[in-house]
């Protein structure tokens, strides 16, 4: 048995958990969707979740996505990670680069969600 | 008053043109429909002076929502997205579409109003920061609702404090929504910026 894609959504604002939860389910209603609240909720989780894909805001309380996608990236050197976000400075995206995860602009969009899901599918 | 010669005046709101669309095109995604926004028109004055502007709606105490969040880097502003207070639930319930039940829409209003917020202030600034060649950093958008005045009172400014007020109608045509844009800056802010602009200038006349 094969096990079911599973993509973490990590985002303060309740509203784009749900609208990433409903356009990743709307493709593929059996893979599975985690939320997490906060950066460091979100490393807590991936140690026994093991996601295919983190979607990671970047403006969030605490630690914040860019330093959270560094320390999730030093747990889990092959995991995918893309930073979802409003923010659509040359410098942000040169640091999703520099760290080898990907870049989605906010707002969160059925196409852009199916960008991503693309790039799982293809990835089996 | 700050002023702006002629030219650093064209350069800035071409270079809030650019950001402006930007801003239109998030905006648009996020309520699924065309949004038309006005060329953006600029002006200094007091903050005094700017809540009344921005009061002078169809009812004199209107009460607004506005979404502010404060950027430091290239210069220091407070910036602040407008809509009138009514018209939130109906701009929430645009973004996430007809399956969610009113009272979890009801709920969510400030917290969806936030990223709204966050979307487009994040488009404008985000596009000001690149042209500048110079980051700016925002903190987390924080939500109040008011009159113009105590909108602008709550960002942290005083009546004598300069407002720059970057006054852009978003207009969503088949709801007939307008929302405002303004951005507070204090004298040291804006010599930063005015320095931001000439950098702008000179790099795009070969100077720099």
């Amino acid at each position: 048995m094969t096990t079911p894609t599973t993509i973490l959504v990590v985002d303060d604002s309740r509203v784009s958990r749900l609208m990433a939860r409903q356009y990743i389910l709307g493709k593929h209603a059996d893979w599975i969707v985690e939320e997490a609240g906060t950066g460091e909720d979100a490393i807590e989780r991936v140690k026994t979740l093991t996601p295919d894909l983190v979607l990671m805001d970047v403006n969030m309380p605490g630690m914040g996505g860019i330093a959270a996608a560094e320390q999730l990236r030093r747990l889990l050197p092959t995991l995918r990670i893309s930073l979802l976000t409003a923010n659509v400075q040359s410098a942000t995206r040169e640091r999703a680069a520099e760290l080898g995860i990907g870049f989605m602009e906010k707002p969160i969009t059925e196409a852009r969600i199916a960008e991503l899901v693309a790039v799982l599918e293809v990835a089996g | 008053m700050f002023n702006l010669s002629e030219l650093e005046n064209d350069a800035l709101v071409e270079i809030f043109n650019i950001g402006v669309g930007q801003a239109a095109a998030s905006m648009s995604a996020i309520v699924h429909e065309e949004v038309t926004m006005s060329v953006p028109s600029i002006s200094f004055m007091h903050r005094a002076a700017a809540a009344v502007l921005l009061g002078r709606g169809d009812h004199e105490h209107a009460r607004i929502c506005g979404v502010s969040q404060h950027y430091e880097g290239a210069f220091e502003t407070e910036a602040i997205l407008m809509f009138p207070e009514d018209k939130s639930l109906e701009i929430v319930r645009l973004m996430v579409g007809e399956a969610v039940p009113l009272q979890e829409l009801t709920e969510m209003e400030q917290e969806a109003m936030c990223e709204i917020g966050n979307i487009i202030l994040n488009s404008c600034v985000g596009t000001l920061a690149n042209i500048f060649q110079h980051e700016l950093q925002g903190s987390l958008p924080v939500y109040h609702v008011g009159t113009s005045d105590e909108i602008l009172t709550a960002s942290g400014s005083h009546s004598d404090t300069v407002v720059l007020m970057l006054h852009i109608d978003f207009i969503l045509e088949k709801h007939q929504i307008h929302g405002y844009v303004a951005f507070i800056l204090d004298i040291s802010a804006l010599h930063d910026l005015k320095d931001q602009i000439n950098r702008y200038i000179a790099r795009a006349m070969g100077q720099a």
